[in-house]
């Protein structure tokens, strides 16, 4: 085999502010994988990285993207909220770009121009919500940062709560960044759910959960075992910023770490570096594919991870239980594929455990 | 007061879009496909099939009233319009064959869930507004009725106007018919058959 084509591939993630320990785990997984076909003696690219750094300011994310494409590349891995994601949209528009979106995220989006390798909501909250109101009971207190993803999430949820005659005893939001959590806290002191869904992100999200942990150690109707806290985008790439005060806490996503160890830290890195390493794959023996529209890279019958029509990917669902600092599995769901405007049926939940009495 | 609006329930919904071939076109078929939608195109009529759809997304720039297999604005589903040029005589077309939302072309990567949503909205609440304006209008209609069943019952043993007035709420109450309806039987028994059906009526 010939010299790899250089192919330019823009990566931007925020490596500081509110939410960079996320940025960090998913630009980890892209980098290895950038690495990875670079090494590779089977594919004839290489990806040549154009690094870019928001710094976890929303709107330097358009005019960030906009340099990348205008530099020549076409492909751009990263963002991490659906705040930046959102705002990256109209310039990938402009310029015919494609962003591969390696986190979780809150659905109601198949744009043109963005593939989403990790979860979305019928991947991650449904699952959960399945599990935990007969595991648990049906009253929740959501809580989320104040954008786009808590105030999805946090809809949904209350539409699936409300529908299984559940109850939502509060629902209470926070800047981003911001970590005023005690009134938030006082309030599920006195509501005593029997689950807390967290959409917080970052830094909010660690000082809630540091202080409702403290709070069950007072009450033992909230500790965990009790009354667990659940997130959609809890992984372990973020326990270490817990410093312990992660036991029992419950996570939906598509991978977690064995015990054993595992290939990958966690489901975000996971996601990135499958994210890139698809693309090579799409890019491999098509010179000029890199040029090419999403559209038509995804069109010739190409096969692999990517639904041609939604642009999302059949992912499992995992629900795991953080035991002695180490995600356990609780429940694992088969790969599904991922349906942003849930409409397509779902599997039904699981019957509930009757046993007859003789 | 405000109904919630529906979100569920697209999934397996079909739309027909009624527009010539043109890459807008894809655009949309693509975005609805991506929502779980099952898309059909017509041009340059609907055929019967429209009576069994769920959204029509039509052409507001060529369009006319013949395409459609309905008078205007009594679409039996709802209906966004695809505007191009934003004339106001295109505009007011559109409306009077009864958008219920509208999406700009050229289109794009976005809009279409929205407009569904919007659209679907819009009928129903137009569709429940028709159906409580139907109600009053024929309630309307009946007081002369109300007015003639008091005053029969007042000449035929109430003790006045007022009396008249409870004696056939009570009617109504009894009979669970609206008051309109029950005044309706009174004059219609009054009429008719006189005195002989009064016995039955207070049964």
């Amino acid at each position: 085999m010939g010299a790899k084509r250089p192919i330019k591939l823009g990566v931007l993630y925020s490596r500081s502010g509110d939410y960079a320990v996320l940025s960090e785990a998913s630009r980890a997984g892209a980098m290895a994988a950038i690495a990875a076909v670079n090494a590779d003696p089977a594919l004839d690219l290489c990806f040549q990285p154009v690094e870019c750094d928001p710094k976890g300011n929303a709107d330097a994310y358009g005019p960030l993207c906009n340099d990348i494409l205008a530099g020549g590349a076409r492909h751009v891995i990263g963002c991490v909220t659906s705040w930046s994601r959102k705002e990256v949209i109209p310039v990938l528009e402009r310029h015919g770009g494609t962003l591969w979106y390696p986190l979780p995220y809150e659905g109601f989006e198949a744009s043109d121009h963005v593939v989403y390798t990790h979860a979305c909501p019928n991947q991650h909250l449904l699952p959960l919500l399945d599990w935990v109101l007969p595991a648990h009971g049906p009253r929740g207190f959501l809580t989320g940062s104040n954008y786009i993803w808590g105030w999805e999430m946090n809809r949904l949820a209350r539409e699936r709560i409300t529908a299984a005659a559940g109850e939502i005893l509060g629902e209470r939001f926070l800047p981003l960044g911001s970590r005023e959590v005690g009134r938030i806290v006082e309030e599920i002191r006195h509501a005593r759910p029997d689950f807390i869904l967290n959409n917080l992100v970052g830094t909010s999200s660690y000082a809630f959960l540091t202080a409702v942990q403290a709070l069950g150690r007072d009450d033992p109707a909230l500790a965990p075992g009790r009354c667990p806290i659940l997130s959609c985008n809890l992984t372990e790439a973020e326990l270490p910023a817990l410093r312990g005060a992660c036991e029992g806490l419950v996570s939906a996503g598509p991978y977690f770490r064995p015990a054993e160890g595992g290939a990958f830290a966690s489901s975000i890195e996971a996601a990135a570096f499958a994210a890139v390493r698809e693309l090579a794959r799409l890019l491999h023996g098509r010179p000029g594919a890199e040029a090419a529209s999403l559209a038509a890279l995804l069109g010739d019958g190409t096969g692999g991870m990517i639904d041609p029509v939604t642009h999302h990917t059949a992912l499992p669902a995992i629900i795991a239980r953080v035991e002695g600092g180490v995600f356990c599995a609780l429940k694992t769901l088969p790969a599904m594929p991922g349906d942003p405007y849930l409409t397509h049926p779902r599997p039904a939940p699981a019957a509930p455990q009757l046993r007859v009495v003789s | 007061m405000r109904h919630p609006i529906r979100i569920q329930n697209l999934g397996g919904a079909s739309a027909i879009i009624l527009h010539r071939p043109h890459p807008n076109v894809q655009a949309l078929e693509r975005q609805l496909r991506a929502i779980g939608l099952t898309v059909s195109q017509a041009w340059p009529d609907l055929g019967p099939e429209a009576l069994g759809a769920d959204f029509i997304f039509f052409d507001a720039d060529m369009g006319h009233d013949e395409q459609f297999p309905w008078a205007p604005g009594e679409s039996p589903l709802p209906m966004v319009a695809l505007i191009g040029s934003e004339a106001p005589g295109r505009i007011e077309w559109a409306l009077r064959a009864g958008a219920h939302a509208q999406l700009l072309k050229p289109l794009g990567d976005s809009g279409a869930y929205s407009a569904l949503l919007i659209a679907r909205d819009a009928f129903d609440a137009q569709r429940a507004l028709s159906v409580e304006i139907a109600d009053l209008r024929r309630r309307l209609d009946e007081r002369q009725t109300v007015v003639r069943a008091v005053t029969l019952l007042a000449a035929h043993g109430a003790k006045d106007d007022a009396a008249a007035y409870g004696q056939l709420r009570q009617m109504a109450m009894a009979w669970r018919v609206s008051f309109e309806d029950a005044a309706a039987r009174v004059v219609a028994r009054h009429t008719a058959g006189q005195d002989e059906d009064d016995r039955r009526d207070r049964g």
